[in-house]
Formats: C-alpha cells, sequence, structure tokens
C-alpha cells in the first residue's frame, strides 16, 4: 500500500495580503500549509497504521520553504518527502498539479490524498488536476477512506450531515473535507530530530503548464455595508442584544 | 534492672528491629537511586547546615497554619528529646545500677545538675508530646480537619483512598502515646523514695501507682518494644518523613525557581540515554522519588493549589503520597513491576496533570522542598511526546506557536502592528542600536483588551526619553508557557527563534510587560546561552521616576488600591518592591490583601491554562481573588474613593477584568494595569482618536 | 467552437439545487453575449429535467447516475463538452461541482475559475471575479483560450431568472457507464434525533473562536435561553465539535432564520454563503477587522465568553 498526499504551501490568510502586478505580493506573505493538507495528511497516516504500507508526502516548494511542512508530516507518521524545487511562488494549481502528477507517476502509488480545497485555488484544486493528468477518478470532500483489499471505502460528505458513501477500486484520487480523527500533534522536539536527520528527496521541476488564467485586477472586496456596532463592556453589549432581542419579537 | 534473660530477649529483639530498620533505609536509598540524575548540587555542607537550622527553628512550616506549626514544634522536640530519653532507658536497662531517678543519686559520680536537667526536660517533653499527639489525633480522628482529606475526583492509589496514611498516623499516633505513657510509667514506678520534684509528671503519677520493680520492667519493655517495632515501621510508612523531610530540605532545588530543570537530565551516566519526561517513576529525577519519602501529607500544598480551589482533580499532596505507596508495593511489597506502571494511571490522572497552573505555591509552600510541579512538568513532557490527545486549544496555540510564533494564530508580521497606531515610531531594534529592547510578549501585542495598555507603556517610555526599541515581527513568544505545558521542543525552537532575533539587534538589556518571558528570559535562557540584564516595567519605570524622567504631576489620592503580586513576578522572580514602590509614589491609598507577595494566590491563567478550551464549572480562582480583593478594600471603603484592582501582567488584565464580569463586581472594583496609574499620575494620556475607536 | 455555454446542474432526492438555477439564469445571459445557447446538463434520473430556463436542457437520464458518483458524471460531461464544445462550462462550486470542474480542466487542457463570485462578457472577451484568499481578495482573471470552465459559488446570480419550462431532451449516455471504478454504495442520512437547523427560526452559530469542544456547551445554554438551537462553521464541524448536521455554509446547510447570533466566526465566504439572508445577524468576534462586520446587522468586537456569559445573566 503506497499513499501519496499531494500537498500545497500557500501563502497565510492570518496576515494581510498586499498586492502587488495584479497578484499578491509574494515576497509579503509568510506561506503555511493549506489547512485541508493536515486532514489529509492525517487520513493517510490512518489507513497505514490500519493497513499498513507507506506514505510518502510531495508538495511543490514554492518559495522554498516547503521542508518545514514535510518534516511535520515526517513526525505525523508520513514515511517520504519529496519537494518539486520550482521556487515560483505564483505557480498556480495546474501548474503545480502537472509537476506533481509527473513526480507521481514514477511512485507507482495505489491512493493519491489531498486537501479538498486552498485558499488560493483560483484555478481549482490539485487532486482534480493530479487526477485528470494521471487519467484516475477523483472524488473530494470525504471524511473517512478505509482501505481493503484494493478497493477503498469512502464516505463524501455532502450538506446537512448527508454522507454518500462508495466503493472505489484503487488507485484513485481523493480530496480528503476532513480525517475521521482531528490531526495529531506533532510534538516540535520530534520534527526538529527529524529536520536534522531525514532526507528531503527533490525533484527538479518538468515543464509544467499554467491554468491559463490572465490576472486583470486583484483587490479586497468592496465593504457594500457594515454592521451596526455594538459598544460598551460585554455587560453593556449582552443588555443591548437582549434589549434589541425583545424588541425584535425574538425573545 | 533486667535479668539476664531479659537481657537476652531485649538483645535479640534489638537486633531484628535493627535488621528491618537497616533494610528499610537501603531500600529507601537504593529507590531513590532508581531515579534518574538532577541538576548537581552545589556546597552540600552548607546546605546541610542551612536544613539543620531551618528544621531547629521550623522555619519552613511555621510559614502557614502558626497553631498547628507549634504543636508540630511540640512534637518534634519532644521526639528529638525522646531519642536521648530511649538511649538512657536502655541504659537503664542494662548496666546494673545505672538509674537517673532522684538526680541519679545512686549513680556513683553523676553529674547531678546534667541529670536534673534531663529529668526535667525529659519529664516535661513527655507531657508535650502526649499533648502534641492528642491534638493531633483528635484533629484528624475527631474533627476530622477537612485540610488532611482529598476531594472526591483526586485519584488515589488504592490504599491511599482505603485510608493507609490514617492508618499510619493511628499507629504513630499510639505508639507515641503507649511509648509516652509507659516511659513516664516505668519512671513513676521507679520513685521508691517519694517524689522526685525534678521529675513532675512522673512524681504524679507515682502518687497514683506508687513504686513497684514488676511495673517498672512491665512498663520499660512497653515503652522500649514499641520503639523497637516503630522504627522499621517508620521506614515503611508516611512517616520516613522523620528521617527524610531534613535531608530532602538539604537537597532541595538550588537553581533559581523560575528554571525548570531540563527534559533530560544534562549529567549522563555510563553513556545511558534518556526519553525526556516522565512516563513511569522513574522517569523522575532522584530527588523527586526523595520527595515522596520526605512528605507526609499535610496538605499544605493543596491549601494553596489554584486547581484544587477550582475543583479540578489536582492534589500535589495526593501526588506525593500516591508516589510513596507505589514504591513502598514496589518495593517492599514485592511488586517491582509497579516501577514501570504509567504514572498517569497510578499516581495523577491526566485531568490533573492538565489541570496545574505552574504557579509554583506548592513548591513554595512545601514544609519539606517538594516539588511536586516539577512532576507534572515531567510528565506533561513525556505525554506530549507520545502523542496523548491534548485539549484543543492547547493543541491549536502549540501549532500556531510552531508556526506564526504566538499562540493566537495571528500572522508573524502582525506583531508589531500595534505599534503603527501611535503617534511616534517606535525604533526597530533589529535595525538599529537601542539601550532598550522591550520584549512585548504575545497577549501585549495582539491582544485588543490589553493593547490600550501596550500602547500607554510605549507613551511613558517615549515621554521618559527612554531609548528604547521592540524586535516586530523578529519576536517570538518567549516560551516560559510552552516549556511549562510540557514542549521543551517547541520552547527551545522559540528561545532560538529568539536569540536569534536578539542577536541581530544592538541593545543594553531587555524590558518585558510580560512577567511570564520575564521569568524564561531571565531564568532560562542564559542556559541557551542568552545572558542579558532582563527587567519587568515596574522596575524600568521605577527607576525613571527616582532618576526624575518622569515626574508625578497628580498624586492619585483618590483611589484606594490593592496589587495582585503575578506569580512569575513575585513568588518566582522575587519582584515584589518595585511595583508597591510605584504605588507609593503615584500616592494611591494601597492595601495589601492577606495573600500577597509569596502568599499571592494564581490568577488561573498559568502553564498553558490560558489555553486551554475547557472552562470547568466552579469558582475560578480569579473570581475568588477579586473577591479577596473586595472584602479587603472595604474596611478601609466609605470615603467614596475609587477601588481599584491593580495588575501588572497582560494576563491578569484578562482573567482579573472577566472575574470582575463574572462575579458582578463591576462598578464596585475595576482592574488597572499599573501602566494606566502611571500614565495618570504623570500625565500622559491616550489620544482622543483611540479612545474613541 | 460554439457560443454555448454549459451549465451542470445538480439534484439531490428529485430536486435541483438553487445553484442549478442561479447557474442557467446567468448562462443565459451569458451565452446571448457569445451568440450562442445556454444548455443546461441534467444527469440521472428521477428528477424532472423540464424546469429550466435555458436555450436547451439535456436530460442523461442513465440509472447510473441518479446519485452523485464523480467517475461517472466526470466522465459523461467530459464526452459531452467534447462534443458540443461549448464556450463555457459552469459548475457550481459545491461538493458535487468541486470535484468535476478542475478535473475536467486538466482533462480538456482549457482554464478553470474556481470560487467564482461574477462571470460576465466585455468585448466578447470573458472576466471571471474570484474570490479567493478567504474571501480577503477578489481576482478578475480572463481565461485564455476559446473555452473556459468556471465553478460558480453559490448566491452570486438570482435564482429566479434560471426557472423556465424548457424541454429536457433526453439523450443516452455518450459513454459506457459500466466497468466504472467508482460504485455509489448507499446515501448515509443524518442520525435521527438531531435538529433540522435549516427549520429553526433562531440559530447561535459558533466559530472556530469558541476555542474547543468543551465550550460548544456554553453556546448551548445560551441558545437554550434563546430558544434557539446552536449551530456551526466549517472549521468547528470539521474538528469533530459539532456534528455535520449543525454546519452552515457551502459545504454545509443554507439556512434563513429570524436571527443568527454569531459567537467568534469571522465570516469566511464558505459561512457566508450559508447564512447571508437571515433576516438579523448579530456577530460578536475579537478582531474588529472581522469580514463578518461587513455582513452582520449588528456587530460586537468582544469577548465571546464574556458576552455569552453577560447574557445567560440578563436572560
Amino acid at each position: 500500500m503506497h499513499i501519496v498526499v499531494a500537498i500545497k504551501h500557500i501563502p497565510s490568510i492570518a496576515d494581510e495580503l498586499p498586492v502587488r502586478h495584479n497578484n499578491i505580493d509574494f515576497d509579503s506573505v509568510d506561506f503555511v500549509l493549506n489547512e485541508w493538507d493536515e486532514h489529509s495528511i492525517e487520513q493517510a497516516v490512518l489507513i497505514k497504521e490500519a493497513v499498513g504500507g507507506t506514505v510518502t508526502v510531495i508538495g511543490v516548494d514554492v518559495i522554498g520553504e516547503l521542508d518545514n511542512a514535510l518534516h511535520l508530516a515526517l513526525a505525523k507518521g508520513a514515511d517520504r518527502a519529496v519537494k518539486i524545487a520550482a521556487e515560483e511562488p505564483g505557480a498556480d494549481s495546474h501548474q503545480q498539479a502537472k509537476w506533481l502528477a509527473e513526480a507521481i507517476q514514477n511512485m507507482s502509488p495505489d491512493l493519491i490524498l489531498s486537501g479538498v480545497q486552498a485558499s488560493n485555488d483560483l484555478d481549482g484544486q490539485l487532486g482534480p488536476l493530479i487526477a485528470a493528468y494521471l487519467d484516475l477518478p477523483y472524488i473530494g470532500g470525504t471524511s473517512a477512506i478505509e482501505v481493503t483489499n484494493g478497493k477503498a471505502m469512502v464516505l463524501k460528505e455532502f450538506p446537512g450531515g448527508i454522507g454518500m458513501r462508495y466503493e472505489i477500486a484503487l488507485p484513485f484520487v481523493a480530496g480528503v473535507q476532513a480525517a475521521p480523527k482531528p490531526p495529531r500533534y506533532a510534538p516540535v522536539s520530534k520534527v526538529r530530530q527529524i529536520a536534522q536527520t531525514a532526507k528531503v528527496e527533490t525533484i527538479e521541476p518538468g515543464e509544467g503548464e499554467s491554468g491559463g488564467l490572465r490576472f486583470l485586477k486583484m483587490a479586497p472586496p468592496v465593504v457594500t455595508g457594515h454592521a451596526e456596532m455594538i459598544q460598551g463592556t460585554a455587560k453593556e453589549i449582552a443588555a443591548r442584544i437582549v434589549e434589541l432581542l425583545k424588541s425584535r419579537g425574538l425573545l | 534492672m533486667l535479668t539476664p534473660f531479659e537481657k537476652f530477649v531485649f538483645f535479640i529483639l534489638a537486633l531484628i528491629s535493627a535488621g528491618f530498620t537497616l533494610h528499610g533505609f537501603v531500600t529507601i536509598i537504593r529507590t531513590i537511586r532508581l531515579g534518574r540524575p538532577a541538576p548537581p548540587l552545589k556546597n552540600l555542607p552548607q546546605a546541610f547546615w542551612k536544613a539543620a537550622v531551618t528544621v531547629l527553628l521550623q522555619r519552613t512550616i511555621l510559614r502557614t497554619r502558626k497553631l498547628l506549626s507549634v504543636i508540630h514544634m511540640a512534637l518534634f522536640f519532644g521526639l528529638i528529646t525522646y531519642a536521648f530519653v530511649n538511649l538512657m532507658d536502655v541504659l537503664e536497662g542494662i548496666v546494673p545500677g545505672f538509674d537517673l531517678v532522684y538526680s541519679g543519686k545512686h549513680v556513683p559520680g553523676a553529674p547531678l545538675a546534667l541529670v536534673r536537667a534531663y529529668n526535667l526536660i525529659s519529664d516535661v517533653m513527655s507531657g508535650f508530646l502526649l499533648f502534641a499527639i492528642t491534638v493531633f489525633l483528635v484533629r484528624r480522628f475527631i474533627l476530622k480537619d477537612k485540610a488532611l482529606t482529598y476531594r472526591e475526583n483526586v485519584l488515589l492509589y488504592p490504599k491511599v483512598k482505603a485510608g493507609g496514611p490514617h492508618k499510619d498516623s493511628l499507629i504513630v499516633g499510639v505508639f507515641v502515646i503507649m511509648h509516652v505513657s509507659a516511659h513516664l510509667m516505668s519512671q513513676a514506678f521507679r520513685l521508691a523514695e517519694g517524689p522526685d520534684p525534678w521529675m513532675p509528671l512522673a512524681s504524679f503519677l507515682n502518687s497514683i501507682s506508687g513504686a513497684s520493680q514488676i511495673g517498672v520492667h512491665i512498663a520499660w519493655w512497653v515503652s522500649i518494644g514499641w520503639v523497637m517495632f516503630i522504627i522499621p515501621y517508620l521506614t515503611r510508612s508516611k512517616h520516613s518523613h522523620f528521617f527524610m523531610a531534613p535531608v530532602n530540605l538539604a537537597l532541595a532545588k538550588q537553581n533559581p525557581r523560575g528554571q525548570l530543570d531540563p527534559a533530560i537530565p544534562l549529567k549522563v551516566i555510563d553513556g545511558k540515554t534518556f526519553e525526556p519526561g516522565a512516563r513511569v517513576i522513574t522517569d523522575l529525577a532522584w530527588k523527586r522519588i526523595l520527595d515522596a519519602y520526605a512528605c507526609v501529607q499535610c496538605n499544605r500544598c493543596q491549601d494553596v493549589c489554584p486547581a484544587n480551589f477550582y475543583g479540578r482533580p489536582l492534589s500535589p499532596s495526593a501526588l506525593e503520597v500516591n508516589k510513596r505507596y507505589l514504591l513502598k508495593d514496589a518495593t517492599f511489597g514485592g511488586h517491582p513491576e509497579l516501577l514501570q506502571a504509567p504514572l498517569v494511571e497510578k499516581v495523577i490522572s491526566p485531568e490533573a496533570v492538565w489541570s496545574c497552573t505552574t504557579c509554583y505555591a506548592c513548591v513554595r509552600i512545601c514544609p519539606v522542598g517538594n516539588e511536586p510541579m516539577a512532576d507534572i512538568v515531567d510528565i506533561r513532557r513525556r505525554l506530549i511526546l507520545e502523542g496523548f490527545e491534548l485539549d484543543s486549544g492547547v493543541q491549536s496555540a502549540l501549532q500556531s506557536l510552531a508556526t506564526n510564533g504566538n499562540w493566537m494564530g495571528k500572522g508573524r508580521r502582525l506583531r508589531g502592528r500595534w505599534a503603527k497606531e501611535l503617534e511616534f515610531p517606535i525604533k526597530n531594534a533589529a535595525e538599529e542600536a537601542v539601550e532598550y529592547l522591550w520584549f512585548v510578549g504575545d497577549t501585549a501585542s495582539f491582544d485588543e483588551r490589553v493593547l490600550p495598555n501596550t500602547r500607554m507603556v510605549a507613551r511613558i517610555f517615549h515621554q521618559a526619553g527612554l531609548d528604547f526599541g521592540i524586535l516586530y515581527q523578529q519576536e517570538s513568544n518567549a516560551g516560559n508557557d510552552v516549556r511549562r505545558v510540557g514542549e521543551e521542543g517547541l520552547f527551545e525552537q522559540l528561545v532560538e527563534q529568539n536569540l536569534a532575533a536578539f542577536g541581530r539587534a544592538q541593545f543594553q538589556r531587555i524590558v518585558t510587560t510580560d512577567p511570564h518571558s520575564f521569568n524564561t528570559l531571565r531564568n532560562e535562557y542564559p542556559q541557551y546561552g542568552g545572558r542579558f540584564e532582563v527587567e519587568h516595567y515596574t522596575m524600568v519605570l521605577l527607576r525613571l521616576l527616582e532618576e526624575g524622567r518622569l515626574t508625578v504631576k497628580q498624586r492619585l489620592s483618590h483611589y484606594l488600591v490593592t496589587y495582585h503580586d503575578p506569580c512569575y513576578l513575585g513568588r518566582y522572580n522575587g519582584v515584589f518592591a518595585a511595583p508597591r514602590k510605584l504605588l507609593e509614589r503615584i500616592g494611591v491609598e494601597f492595601h495589601e490583601m492577606p495573600r500577597n507577595c509569596e502568599n499571592s494566590f494564581c490568577c488561573g491563567a498559568g502553564g498553558g491554562q490560558i489555553w486551554m478550551g475547557k472552562v470547568p464549572p466552579g469558582e475560578r480562582p480569579a473570581e475568588n481573588r477579586i473577591r479577596e480583593a473586595l472584602a479587603t478594600l472595604q474596611s478601609y471603603a466609605g470615603n467614596g474613593k475609587k477601588q481599584l484592582f491593580i495588575v501588572a501582567c497582560p494576563k491578569d488584565m484578562i482573567m482579573y477584568s472577566d472575574a470582575v464580569k463574572t462575579t458582578g463586581s463591576e462598578g464596585k472594583i475595576e482592574v488597572r494595569d499599573i501602566i494606566q496609574l502611571v500614565a495618570e499620575a504623570v500625565g500622559v494620556v491616550e489620544p482622543v482618536s483611540e479612545a474613541g475607536a | 467552437m460554439s457560443g454555448d455555454v454549459m451549465v451542470i446542474t445538480e439534484h439531490m432526492e428529485g430536486k435541483f439545487s438553487d445553484v442549478s438555477f442561479e447557474l442557467v439564469g446567468k448562462a443565459r445571459e451569458l451565452a446571448e453575449a457569445f451568440g450562442g445557447e445556454s444548455i443546461a446538463l441534467v444527469l440521472g434520473g428521477g428528477v424532472d429535467a423540464s424546469v429550466f430556463a435555458s436555450h436547451a436542457t439535456l436530460h442523461v437520464a442513465d440509472a447510473a447516475l441518479n446519485h452523485f458518483n464523480p467517475e461517472a458524471y466526470a466522465r459523461v460531461i467530459e464526452a459531452l463538452v467534447k462534443e458540443r464544445s461549448p464556450r463555457l462550462v459552469m459548475f457550481g462550486w459545491t461538493v458535487i461541482g468541486m470535484d468535476l470542474a478542475a478535473w475536467l480542466s486538466g482533462r480538456m487542457g482549457v482554464p478553470c475559475v474556481a470560487y467564482a463570485k461574477d462571470v460576465r462578457v466585455e468585448n466578447g472577451a470573458l472576466i471571471v471575479s474570484s474570490q479567493a484568499y478567504g474571501g480577503k481578495l477578489i481576482a478578475e482573471v480572463s481565461p485564455e483560450g476559446e473555452m473556459a470552465i468556471v465553478a460558480c459559488l453559490a448566491g452570486s446570480f438570482p435564482a429566479e431568472a434560471g426557472h423556465g419550462s424548457t424541454q429536457a431532451t433526453v439523450i443516452p449516455s455518450p459513454v459506457d457507464l459500466g466497468g466504472l471504478k467508482m460504485k455509489f454504495l448507499e446515501v448515509i442520512k443524518p442520525e435521527a434525533g438531531d435538529v433540522d437547523i435549516t427549520t429553526q427560526t433562531k440559530l447561535v452559530a459558533v466559530g472556530r473562536g469558541i476555542g474547543g469542544k468543551e465550550n460548544i456547551e456554553l453556546a448551548e445554554e445560551l441558545a437554550e435561553k434563546l430558544g434557539a438551537v446552536v449551530c456551526a462553521s466549517r472549521p468547528v464541524v470539521d474538528a469533530g465539535w459539532l456534528p455535520r448536521t449543525r454546519q452552515v455554509g457551502k459545504s454545509g446547510l443554507k439556512v434563513k432564520p429570524k436571527l443568527y447570533f454569531m459567537l467568534g466566526i469571522s465570516g469566511a465566504p464558505e459561512h457566508l454563503e450559508g447564512m447571508k439572508d437571515a433576516e438579523l445577524i448579530i456577530a460578536i468576534n475579537t478582531d474588529k477587522k472581522a469580514p463578518i462586520f461587513n455582513v452582520a446587522h449588528y456587530g460586537a468586537v468582544a469577548d465571546l465568553f464574556e458576552v455569552t456569559e453577560a447574557m445567560l445573566e440578563l436572560l
């Protein structure tokens, strides 16, 4: 069982996002691991823990700082870490997926996982693109994947708590919405130990191809309205809210 | 006095008793040696001398429960005396003609005055002993003092739960009564020539019993027989305290209070490698094992524990008692496999481990120098390493700290954002040299409720012409609470990040608004090569006032205030004077709460508690503290002065502002950072624009 | 290459989702600008496909498509798109569309725009506004080439314009639907007994700011006092603090209560999609710059626990 997890290093939206030349000013933002990737890594490790096998984590190193994320994945139970040394912060999903698909193809994976989406997926997500390039089926929004005898039982989330179960023959690509368990914590000492000993394999990017989107403009959304702000202490705020609800007949 | 046959029996029994005693001590010492290396101790002779003085003066025990401590003193000196008394009794028994009654007049050449003094002291001490032990027995078994019991939710070792410690107390109590009474009776029976004025108690008993040779023999055997039983027994009970407490005091922590022992012993023996932290009891340093033998379960630590107060399942004393019972079963009980039992199953519940605020109150109050808090941190360290499912709040805080360098999930670049809203620029210490590097800390950098105070500190520093700067996004959380929550690796990472940032900066000293950062920067960073002069802002403010760089324009006599010592500023680092002197200069009417300085009561936020998602029910420590403040100020109120609760820690600002609200004390008392008072006194005001924002 | 605009509609349990009508309405407008037709594509039987205002509706009524099967849907759509060469293929950026749009883009080698909020034609060029980066930025992009795929956020366009009665044309599946690797097994309905948040008049919504599973209780206490029910944003549900049935937003449920009381939700587009039509939105958040304050009717920058506890005392 070989599970490949494709991860994405993306600008942190915890900060403000400065814009330059109709795109993010990549020099002025921090890059972080896509939050859904934490779930896809957890899902991969859970499968490995259940049925054995190896987990390879691979990502495009868009700013040269992916090692941290890869070490973290290794600390959480991944076996192998690979980075595609592209150093193109603006590489879009198509381009990254192309590089990743090329690399993954040589790994003969039984299952490929990715985060269901990322906040910078303007041109679509990595998972379905990798699937398309590798001619594999894709299923996103998964909340549980169990593997038995060359097949996977997959639970896909639909709005309102509805789930649909699928039986899928390996290999395929899944976009993980959530792992069955909250992603585990990796103690930093373990991560640091791994950072010192583990080897991250480096692959040079191939040709690649962008998603063909021309950026005309990028700006914060125009704010059309604003809430009437209630000032004061928590008590005053609470009192005002209660009063408000009463006046509206909601209490 | 004894017949040859009696002497024979005595020697046999004494030999057996000595054998068991020796076995007891050897076992204890061997067990202690199973522990890991502890940080090296310096000046041992001096440490033992200091401990001897402390023990003789009962210094550490007199810190609290004054009346009981005096009674303990009677017990202590009584038993010391009795060590000598027993020796004399034995001599009287086996040396023919050795008889000290009537000032030893039957013993040729006996120093009369000395024997009289001995007789009087031993006679009076017997009375004290009987009185003291009766008080303790009444307290435990009749009054059933709650202070000697544990909360329902505290994990107790089965034998502890079944009342083991009470049984010990009863046995020792009965021993003391029987032994002392028997000794007194043996003396009383000897007084064939009427009362001896130097033995008032024995003489009194003699007036009832009369003299009797048989009586002397019986009483002697009861008295000494008990001793031969009790001494080996002591080594197997919580009363190992008698011997181990002084030793433990002598070997107590020598490093600064604010410096945790490393997760892995620095000293490696025989190339042995250690996993960080503690899973089983032998993962603890040998001194932590010694702690268990020194503890007599007085529960003073439990009294001052904020987590215990809050109804959490933590009792530092239960931890020590459980440890000792586990060790007893593992050694004397013949179950060595217990040494491999996880501590979180046998001696402390995981919930208890995670409810410690690391306030140090338990360690400070312990009369015998125990450090239960150190065990807890070591257990946390291993739990984190072994993937224990963390509280979700703690996990997200740690994750954010690892990526963003702060626990709030804020982007690193936003750290210095608060400074942009000032009327003047703050130097970037990473870019230009400054005298003071201001280490701001997470809460003061990000929390909206604290930011006005942070900016006020900046304004006052600015006003005083202080040459200061901050590190903006290059500052990371100092790691104090990260380390205390047990994430040693993350702590080290944060230390390295900060040391790298300090290395890029040019400064002469560090000033910090955060007591937690203050503690680790001052006491722990030096171990990582970061030796700086570190000051708390109250220290700097005081100096600025003393040097006249700030002047009080208006004395704030219209405020009636009390001050809360933050654990990491006060108890840990002894900074009590600076904030108080500041308050004095500002001219407020200041009154101490009953629990002040060393005895300050934790707000409940430290050691990672502020990150916990869970808010358990019950009166929170901070709420209790606000009530204490209100009660303190109440007696001085009535002159229309505004009542303030003064803090000098950003976390306190949050904790106590909350507590004022949740206790419904709004309008009665207001929480203010000391900087707000300084600002008002020196006439620095917030620009109108910000006040309205 | 045609000027057609093809819309991939979505349905569940015999009902089309709102986004399908929104897309069809928009597709009509765009097709007219391109000089082509709008084509609604309906996959799977058991549904009345003649409900759209599209120029044409194609219905592949194969039973293998009755339930959403990502592989089957993808293969059918790929074949039809190849066959018809539309100018634009529109998906909803939904749990269904998200499985298909980018895959199709990769297969066809044509651009794809996700998180689309607006699609328009200017001087013959296609311009798409995409609300990426958690709603912090709007990117205006122009897909290159002669065909493009957009996946639009639900609620971006009015749904009314999409309602109609164009007679659907039933066509056979262009691909063999035997031998798929993906097999649909079953629908798992939420556990009976849990409340249906879509029918509630009052909701207390909790976000990441609630801090931990342990604090949900506090929100529940408040909800009880208000006669409301607790719901949550995605991260809270992903973290397992509340069941999926309580999730509001794109990947959760769409709600329209009389009161939507928000605790510690910053207001990511994903969430706004599910609740912006609530009649009264009150938001408590510690971040004064939280986007939710642009949507809420009333807001307060405060600690949610303090406000909640203060409210509990008053109620």
